[in-house]
């Protein structure tokens, strides 16, 4: 069991008792707002539109609204309006009058989780229902229904406020799962071309992504030099990187295996990339039983700098439009390779989980503390052990160096995604959260 | 960035080659009789079966649909030879709420056809008296139903017993409300008991994946079936598609990697077999959500040697992805339930139908997404005529079958719909191709030969069909097997029977139908 979730059945155990304090308001808060992300975590993984840019968003927009909402009524946080891109000042409490801060949360959290998953199958709709009234009756116990209606409407405020903010970013309508019908085709041999025999991916994913409205980061930042010129030549660093990618399934040890799988982070059948360090940092949250502000700042810096980075990272895929190894391979070294993981659906350069990871492990690092040593639970449920890591860089390094040995990206597309990933993080971390 | 420049040839659809006859279905849903739609909610939103079958001996294939929330509907055919599709709704004691599937099968080998019913909640089995009707059998037989979400069914008889085995898939843990992803439940295994008089208490096939269609096949021609199972991956949590090894009086195995067997994970909601490329080894048709896949054999040997069950998708090569709506406006992908290999313009190929439709309003996904009818062209790939053809329907489509419900030597067509009645198609041709119906019988246990496969020489071209109990979604048939035959104007047939043996060729005559059993040549068949 993960320590996010012993941290769940405690907080269900202390809803039990019979009248509020001011710890259990705490409690009761706190214990909606994880059994949100709970559920989030897991309509990341059910929604099939949700593939790593898409499901990146939806965390950074969730993670805002429930920041917002405790920000609101907390003066040690200070709000993120006026700097992220575009984000006009929230509504605001009445200063004369009492909110409960579990409702407030809850009714954020139910808003906009409802909206930025509404696109979910018949399972995902039944489960937000369910759990809206379960936490509603949870939140409202005891608590006067005067307050509790005031409190939920502002709650609900706060997450409609996030809501009309995001719908010109770019990245609010998706169709067909992100693939595109028309797409032009490769006129040159270092540009991407499908590499599956799905029909519906024989157009790279999501190829506008890169133009989305960032969060924190300046438009078009982060931007990285070419990968190593395109060549078939003896010698040259293409090849040499090309080589180095061939000859990594017969080397690979059964360790090497494993670390391919654990950030494998495939869409649909796991919580993808940004939903991994999701996991990470809410188990780290739970074992230091961090209050209720400290949670929502964690989970809304490190949504903002997942988001940030899928896009500095998707407008430099598209830039260089970079193939992928299996097709130089075929082409050029092997016509019989075959990489361990599944080859994503668009172009190589820079490798995705690099950047990310790179974001990830810069923000959660300003926020932990260097060699923050931690164990990372995320697929227990699909059967992976827990993987320990000295560093959160470790785990972003190590994410990284999966990509190689899964076959799917050169070395270049992952060292310097990782360094995207550190521009993109130092964004984020500049933002000023606490007064 | 790149310039403009459309990739046209990933787009183009396979041409229809000029030999390629296209059907005609005429609908008599309004004239059939046929009047049921299947019902309910979260706990229905996969099954919806429809079972065809002939209950009554005059040949003619009477229809049993689910009805969810509603009570099963059973409606014995009234058709002529030749005429219009009629069905009357009749009493047989088959009217029972929360059914999900329905398969037929003569469990007890008796001569009168038996029926599964897969129900949210216990499952039944259900004896039939004959002259359509049917009494539960559960504590006769010793069939524990137990209690869950059952989808999926298949049947074989394993060697030397007396009494069938039965496989049955269950879905989701459906007491899970906030978090039922992750709950899938165990699938049961409903073997013989020691005296054969009956079912021993199931045994568990664990690890378990949501299974939405389960079929038994001899994929590797061994002469014993392997249970194939298709997963939904949108509920498990470290699964994958399955196959299961069942060896006579021991545990099922599940293959492994280091069998051979790769891991492959789609939202599995249906199995169609067939041997397309004649190489003696079934083709799989597995729909999904967005590409349906067809898997063949990577490695098919030729020389006896063991097949390993590694398959190669070959669904983009051969056309029948069926990703995404080939009429209408709407760009979002597919939804695909049950399908079916059948030779629908009689000429000598198999074709595929996939019933499509939304899981329930997902806005990812087209939400009027008309059923497919792919036809075969001689070079092995397909072409989508399901408008041409009028079969295109938008409703929710769920189960389907495709039997000669008129006995015209044409393949007519039922889809059961969510929310919305069942539809009916008569296949009014016009249609060159010529046809046998053969229905098979062997006496004592496995009455209907289920694990043989009937052949069909013409010529140097053999076409051959696995008999199965199973596979599709929630649907399932007992009846005439149908070949066609294309031009030819003589053919032959043979049996190879379920264990092992190899009836002799036989000469059959275009457009007629056939009773064949062991040691007997066949016996010419009329309606009326």
């Amino acid at each position: 069991m993960t320590a996010f979730r012993r941290l769940l059945s405690v907080l269900l155990l202390a809803l039990m008792l019979p009248s509020l304090t001011m710890a259990q308001t705490d409690d009761r808060a706190a214990f909606a707002y994880q059994r949100w992300y709970a559920l989030v975590l897991e309509l990341v993984r059910h929604t099939p539109t949700y593939t790593p840019p898409v499901a990146s968003r939806a965390f950074a927009y969730v993670s805002i609204a429930a920041y917002e909402a405790v920000a609101s009524g907390n003066t040690d946080l200070r709000t993120l309006a006026g700097q992220l891109h575009g984000l006009e000042p929230l509504p605001a409490r009445d200063p004369a009058a009492i909110y409960d801060e579990a409702i407030v949360i809850q009714a954020a959290m139910a808003d906009s989780a409802s909206f930025f998953f509404s696109n979910t199958g018949p399972t995902g709709q039944r489960a937000m229902t369910a759990m809206k009234a379960d936490l509603t009756e949870r939140t409202s116990a005891g608590v006067d229904p005067e307050t509790g209606a005031r409190s939920a409407a502002f709650g609900k405020a706060i997450a409609d406020h996030i809501i009309a903010w995001s719908m010109d970013d770019g990245g609010a309508t998706i169709v067909n799962m992100g693939f595109p019908l028309d797409y032009p085709a490769a006129t040159k041999p270092f540009e991407w071309v499908p590499t599956s025999a799905i029909r519906q991916q024989q157009m790279p994913l999501l190829p506008e992504w890169g133009t989305n409205r960032p969060f924190a980061m300046p438009q078009d930042a982060c931007p990285l030099p070419p990968p190593p010129a395109y060549s078939e030549e003896v010698g040259s660093q293409f090849r040499i990187e090309a080589q180095e990618v061939h000859d990594v399934p017969g080397q690979l040890t059964d360790e090497q295996k494993l670390i391919a799988r654990f950030w494998s982070d495939d869409p649909m059948l796991s919580p993808t990339p940004p939903g991994h360090w999701v996991t990470i940092a809410l188990d780290q949250l739970a074992l230091e039983d961090a209050p209720l502000d400290r949670q929502v700042e964690v989970l809304a810096k490190l949504g903002i700098t997942v988001a940030d980075a899928f896009i500095a990272n998707w407008k430099m895929k598209y830039e260089y439009d970079l193939l992928r190894p299996v097709t130089y391979i075929r082409r050029v070294l092997d016509d019989k390779w075959s990489p361990l993981l599944i080859t994503p659906p668009f172009p190589e350069y820079p490798s995705g989980h690099s950047t990310q990871s790179g974001a990830a492990a810069t923000v959660l690092t300003a926020l932990f503390g260097e060699n923050h040593a931690f164990t990372d639970t995320t697929h227990e449920d699909d059967g992976l052990p827990a993987r320990d890591f000295p560093d959160f860089w470790a785990a972003a390094n190590e994410a990284g160096i999966s990509r190689l040995y899964g076959g799917i990206h050169f070395r270049s597309a992952i060292d310097l995604g990782l360094d995207q990933g550190r521009c993109v993080g130092d964004f984020t971390n500049a933002l000023v959260t606490r007064s | 960035m790149r310039k403009l420049l459309l990739i046209a040839a990933f787009l183009a659809a396979s041409p229809l080659h000029a030999q390629t006859p296209i059907p005609t279905f005429t609908e008599e849903t309004a004239t059939s009789g046929i009047e049921s739609s299947f019902m309910g909610d979260w706990e229905y939103m996969v099954g919806g079966g429809v079972a065809t079958f002939d209950c009554n001996g005059d040949g003619f294939e009477d229809v049993l649909t689910a009805g969810g929330t509603a009570q099963a509907s059973f409606f014995v055919n009234t058709s002529t030879a030749g005429g219009p599709l009629t069905f009357v709704r009749q009493t047989s004691g088959l009217e029972i709420e929360a059914v999900s599937g329905t398969y037929p099968l003569d469990i007890d080998s008796d001569g009168n056809i038996d029926i599964v019913l897969l129900r949210v909640g216990e499952n039944m089995v259900m004896r039939g008296l004959g002259n359509c009707q049917f009494e539960r059998a559960n504590e006769a037989w010793g069939f524990d139903g137990g209690d869950a979400w059952s989808a999926s069914f298949s049947a074989t008889w394993e060697h030397g017993q007396k009494w069938p085995t039965i496989a049955i898939g269950n879905y989701i843990d459906r007491m899970q409300d906030e978090f039922p992803w992750g709950s899938c439940t165990d699938n049961w295994l409903h073997r013989p008991n020691a005296d054969s008089s009956g079912f021993a208490p199931p045994l568990p096939l664990t690890p378990s994946y949501c299974a939405l269609s389960i079929l038994f096949t001899d994929w590797d021609r061994s002469g014993t079936p392997s249970l194939r199972v298709s997963n939904d991956r949108e509920y498990y949590k470290g699964g994958q598609e399955q196959m299961w090894h069942l060896a006579p009086g021991e545990p099922p195995v599940l293959l492994k990697d280091t069998d051979g067997w790769a891991r492959l994970r789609i939202w599995g909601m249906g199995i169609a077999s067939n041997d397309l490329n004649g190489d003696g080894f079934p083709e799989y048709f597995l729909t999904s959500m967005a590409d349906s896949k067809l898997q063949t054999l990577a490695a098919p040997p030729a020389d006896g040697t063991p097949a390993r069950p590694a398959y190669s998708d070959v669904a983009f090569a051969k056309g029948v992805t069926a990703h995404r709506p080939y009429i209408g406006d709407e760009i979002q992908p597919s939804t695909g339930w049950h399908a079916q290999f059948e030779d629908v313009n009689n000429d000598g190929l198999a074709d595929l139908f996939v019933a499509k439709g939304n899981v329930d309003k997902m806005p990812d996904f087209a939400l009027h997404d008309p059923n497919n009818l792919l036809l075969q062209n001689p070079d092995g790939t397909f072409t989508e005529t399901g408008d041409k053809a009028s079969v295109a329907s938008m409703m929710i489509s769920r189960g389907a079958a495709l039997a000669d419900f008129n006995l015209d030597g044409r393949l007519d067509l039922i889809v059961t719909n969510r929310r919305t009645p069942a539809q009916v198609w008569r296949n009014t041709g016009p249609l060159d191709g010529h046809w046998i119906g053969v229905r098979i019988h062997q006496e004592g246990p496995n009455p209907d030969a289920i694990g043989g496969w009937l052949e069909l020489k013409r010529g140097e071209t053999v076409t051959r069909r696995e008999i199965t109990s199973g596979g599709g979604h929630a649907s399932g048939q007992l009846g005439w097997l149908h070949m066609g035959l294309g031009n030819a104007t003589e053919a032959q047939v043979r049996i190879i029977w379920p264990d092992g043996t190899e009836g002799p060729w036989e000469q059959v005559a275009p457009d007629h139908f056939y009773l064949v059993s062991p040691g007997a040549p066949p016996r010419s068949w009329t309606p009326g």
